[in-house]
């Protein structure tokens, strides 16, 4: 059966330096993966693969056998790839509501509309805010990106993700910078989101890795070094010398 | 889906609300109209006003929203004003209105080529190149002096009267301010429309952070492709109104001189802010009026120093302090 | 005119393109700042130069000498006052900054000395012809000529062969990278900009006579300057020293042949190559 998302012998090189290696990497429907790896590794050069953020060296990126490797960040996008970014890329001097109905408004095709008042999309409105009201966001509504603290920010940008109702979501170390008091909200997004989307997760926070992951793939220095379910991960010595080091998991 | 509640709703109403006409907006035609009936003998001015006006709005578009930075603006408004020019002195084609029209094609097709091509590129390299372009249709313009006039312009153009009953007149400029007057509504309502659409506000997206929009699937260059094209239309509108009004063109409307002017005045006001150029040019256009005609050299200098005041204290202009300052006036109230 | 006349004439055209806007390539590219005030430097310069000579008597080269140091030192004091500032300010910030600053030394030198254009007294041995062998050609044009290729060679040696040319070459290819590896850019932009802001004002004063100086100097070959620049690629000597002697003899030939829309040619030249390599002839695609 052909996997959601897939690569084949994906390669990426910036000069002599090899960043992404004969990756084969399969992310099937209804998936809840997890990405981790030593810093360095590149598991968000990966996501920026798979994104079109970058292009490959070698080497191709499929969506259900659709090749997509020609094509531009946005056209994946079109297509139900979205994903969120290590270091929050939001529209800083708008609002919270603004940044989300920015994204609801290009799913829904209305983000081109020139000549009713942006206003005037009720069904924009309604839908931001209810995405806001998932995250606890709604307070913040009416504040502008930069007065919040960085840890509301990156609900804003996973808020965005959930707007493009993508198919597969990418989510670049989604709980880094949101303090621990907060954290449920992240889980509880993401335990709620339907079970057809693939959800593919880059974290170093390993209680949340081993909570949400029904698979998870290790990357070392450009290239997959281990696969499989969460348990067999664990208890795969070497996956521990390398990344997990002696600590329990 | 149920209806957001408490500050959710607050931020969802403001949003619906946001392209509501406010009572103040009226404010500036108003004004626009008074100046007709209470300073006729300023009306020349005034004309030269509303056109400056015009032509940073257009700007605003493009620079404001969409943030394009470009030193080339100029190139549209000279299209405009070199297209009903040679129009009236060689097709014998001098009905303002259908000038208009025809100046806003020619310069929105300029717009759209150009757009299609240069906005490929970004930062410096777009900047040279919208230099380029206008230097381009500069020299092309100065090249091509049987159908231009090259340095010395066309001057002494005749034009019909407006729908037939407003004759031009080059002596009070009556016609022509209130004419100049009534496109700039227009055009504004435009802008205004734009502005406060999805499209409008997929532009503000763009200029704050271009990867984010890319990430949420806008087809960013087309956009700013069209928004350059209809920009470029305007700021052809306005360069038609300038030779319409003043009956004469020549190449200034086409060099680097008109177009750091416009952006000057854009900064000035405050940028991205929609009537930042209405607050722009009445400011500039009345402080050159009253010092550069004495002191000339003095008021470049007083130019410069501003550009570098504004650069480095006051980056949204007038209306950025003016807004500023309402803000804290508020704040100091709650208390 | 002969083919050897045209290409002469314009090559010292070029080089004086050259020595002007090496700096400014330089600081571009390590930076990222987009300077258009770099003609005013130039412009400051050669005033210097030509001042000096006329009310102090200076001899030529000790009137560049005293341009270069001047405007070396202007150029620092202007970075540490205000460029510094502007550093992560928007492009837009950057040049509405940089245009009201050159609006400024415009001005002011208008004040100060008037709208005419400068005359330079060129020393004795300057002036008249030198015979090549193959050819007889103005010692003034040759000599031009001589400095700029001098000065590409001291400039590419100083890349290559010392420590703070192999860490600016670091810098303007991959600015972050080099700061992680503890070179202090900071330090390095200061550093280019001041030598930037000399060579402008000695290619100001010794291409008086090709370019002319006059306080309009600035915003009449401010398109030039970037030209040259964005042609060449930020940052790469080379490539502005060959993108200069380019301009320099197209403009040259353009102005004899076709005087009256030869600079239309250039510019749809430029366009061309700079959708076709928005890195320029030489630069490097950055990413």
């Amino acid at each position: 059966m052909a996997a959601l998302l897939e690569t084949r012998q994906l390669c990426k090189s910036f000069g002599a330096l090899e960043v992404a290696r004969d990756i084969d990497f399969r992310l099937e429907r209804g998936a809840r993966h997890a990405l981790i790896g030593p810093n360095g590794a590149g598991k968000t050069t990966l996501v920026n693969l798979l994104t079109g953020v970058l292009p490959p060296s070698r080497g191709a990126v499929l969506l259900e056998g659709e090749d997509l490797t020609a094509l531009p960040q946005a056209k994946r996008v079109k297509r139900g790839i979205a994903r969120t970014f290590q270091i929050n890329q939001l529209f800083r001097g708008l609002t919270v509501l603004d940044n989300v109905y920015i994204a609801v408004a290009e799913r829904l095709g209305a983000g081109g509309s020139m000549f009713r008042p942006a206003g005037r999309r009720a069904d924009v409105i309604a839908e931001a805010s209810g995405l806001l009201e998932t995250l606890k966001l709604e307070g913040d509504a009416g504040r502008r990106i930069h007065e919040l603290p960085y840890g509301r920010q990156r609900l804003v940008e996973i808020a965005i993700a959930l707007g493009l109702k993508p198919r597969v979501l990418l989510l670049d170390e989604p709980a880094a910078g949101i303090p621990s008091a907060e954290s449920h909200i992240l889980l509880d997004a993401i335990a709620g989101l339907p079970k057809e989307i693939a959800v593919l997760i880059i974290e170093h926070d390993m209680d949340l890795v081993f909570r949400f992951a029904e698979r998870i793939t290790v990357m070392v220095s450009g290239a997959i070094f281990a696969e499989g379910p969460p348990a067999e991960i664990a208890g795969n010595r070497e996956v521990r010398a390398v990344y997990l080091g002696s600590a329990d998991v | 889906m149920t209806a957001p509640a408490g500050p959710g709703l607050a931020a969802a109403r403001a949003l619906a609300d946001r392209h509501r006409v406010k009572w103040w907006e009226a404010a500036p035609w108003l004004a626009g109209v008074a100046l007709f009936f209470f300073l006729p003998s300023y009306l020349a001015f005034g004309t030269q006003l509303v056109i400056a006006i015009l032509f940073a709005l257009s700007l605003d578009l493009v620079m404001g929203y969409a943030g394009i930075v470009t030193l080339g603006h100029a190139a549209f408004f000279g299209a405009g004003a070199y297209t009903v020019g040679m129009l009236a002195a060689h097709a014998g084609w001098n009905e303002p209105l259908s000038g208009l029209v025809a100046a806003a094609l020619v310069a929105g097709a300029i717009g759209l080529a150009s757009g299609y091509v240069l906005l490929r590129t970004q930062g410096l390299t777009l900047l040279m190149l919208t230099l380029c372009t206008m230097a381009l249709l500069e020299e092309s313009a100065n090249m091509a002096h049987e159908y231009t006039g090259s340095f010395d312009g066309m001057p002494g153009l005749q034009f019909q009267a407006i729908l037939g009953l407003f004759p031009f007149d080059l002596l009070y400029y009556r016609s022509q301010y209130l004419y100049a007057l009534v496109v700039l509504f227009v055009c504004f309502v435009v802008v205004r429309m734009l502005v406060y659409s999805p499209f409008g506000q997929s532009l503000t997206g763009i200029r704050e952070n271009v990867l984010r929009m890319h990430a949420v699937g806008a087809p960013v260059r087309a956009r700013l492709v069209i928004v350059y094209a209809i920009s470029a239309a305007i700021a052809g509108v306005a360069g038609a109104l300038f030779t319409q009004a003043n009956a004469y063109v020549n190449l200034a409307t086409l060099g680097l001189d008109r177009a750091a002017g416009v952006l000057i005045i854009l900064i000035l006001g405050g940028y991205g802010r929609l009537y930042g150029a209405f607050v722009g040019a009445i400011a500039y256009m009345v402080l050159e009026h009253v010092l550069a005609r004495a002191y000339p050299t003095t008021w470049q200098l007083g130019v410069g120093l501003l550009l570098i005041a504004v650069a480095l204290y006051a980056r949204n202009g007038i209306l950025g302090i003016a807004d500023a300052l309402w803000r804290r006036l508020r704040a100091a109230v709650a208390r | 005119m002969d083919l050897i006349s045209i290409a002469l004439g314009g090559l010292a055209a070029g080089m004086v393109l050259f020595i002007v806007s090496v700096g400014l390539s330089v600081t571009m590219g390590l930076m990222g700042f987009v300077n258009l005030a770099h003609g005013g430097f130039a412009m400051l310069g050669g005033y210097v130069i030509v001042q000096t000579m006329k009310l102090w008597g200076l001899p030529f080269f000790a009137a560049v000498a005293v341009g270069f140091v001047a405007i070396a030192a202007l150029s620092v004091l202007l970075e540490k006052l205000l460029y510094a500032r502007l550093y992560r300010a928007s492009e837009l910030d950057q040049v509405l900054f940089t245009i009201g600053l050159v609006l400024v030394m415009i001005a002011s030198i208008t004040l100060g000395f008037g709208p005419e254009t400068q005359t330079v007294v060129l020393p004795e041995w300057l002036r008249g012809q030198t015979d090549l062998g193959f050819i007889r050609y103005r010692t003034y044009s040759l000599a031009i000529i001589a400095a700029g290729v001098l000065l590409a060679a001291a400039l590419w040696l100083g890349f290559e062969r010392t420590r703070i040319g192999a860490q600016i070459r670091a810098a303007v290819d991959n600015r972050r990278m080099a700061e992680s590896l503890g070179i202090d850019v900071g330090r390095l932009f200061t550093l280019t900009f001041a030598l930037g802001g000399g060579l402008a004002a000695v290619g100001a004063g010794l291409g008086a006579e090709i370019l002319g100086l006059d306080p309009q100097y600035p915003l009449r070959y401010l398109i030039y300057f970037l030209i040259v620049v964005a042609v060449g690629g930020l940052g790469r000597v080379t490539g502005v020293f060959f993108a200069a002697a380019l301009i320099g003899i197209l403009d040259f030939v353009l102005k004899i042949h076709f005087p009256k829309g030869g600079t239309m040619f250039i510019y749809a030249l430029t366009l061309a190559l700079l959708l076709w390599r928005p890195q320029g002839l030489f630069g490097r695609r950055s990413g």
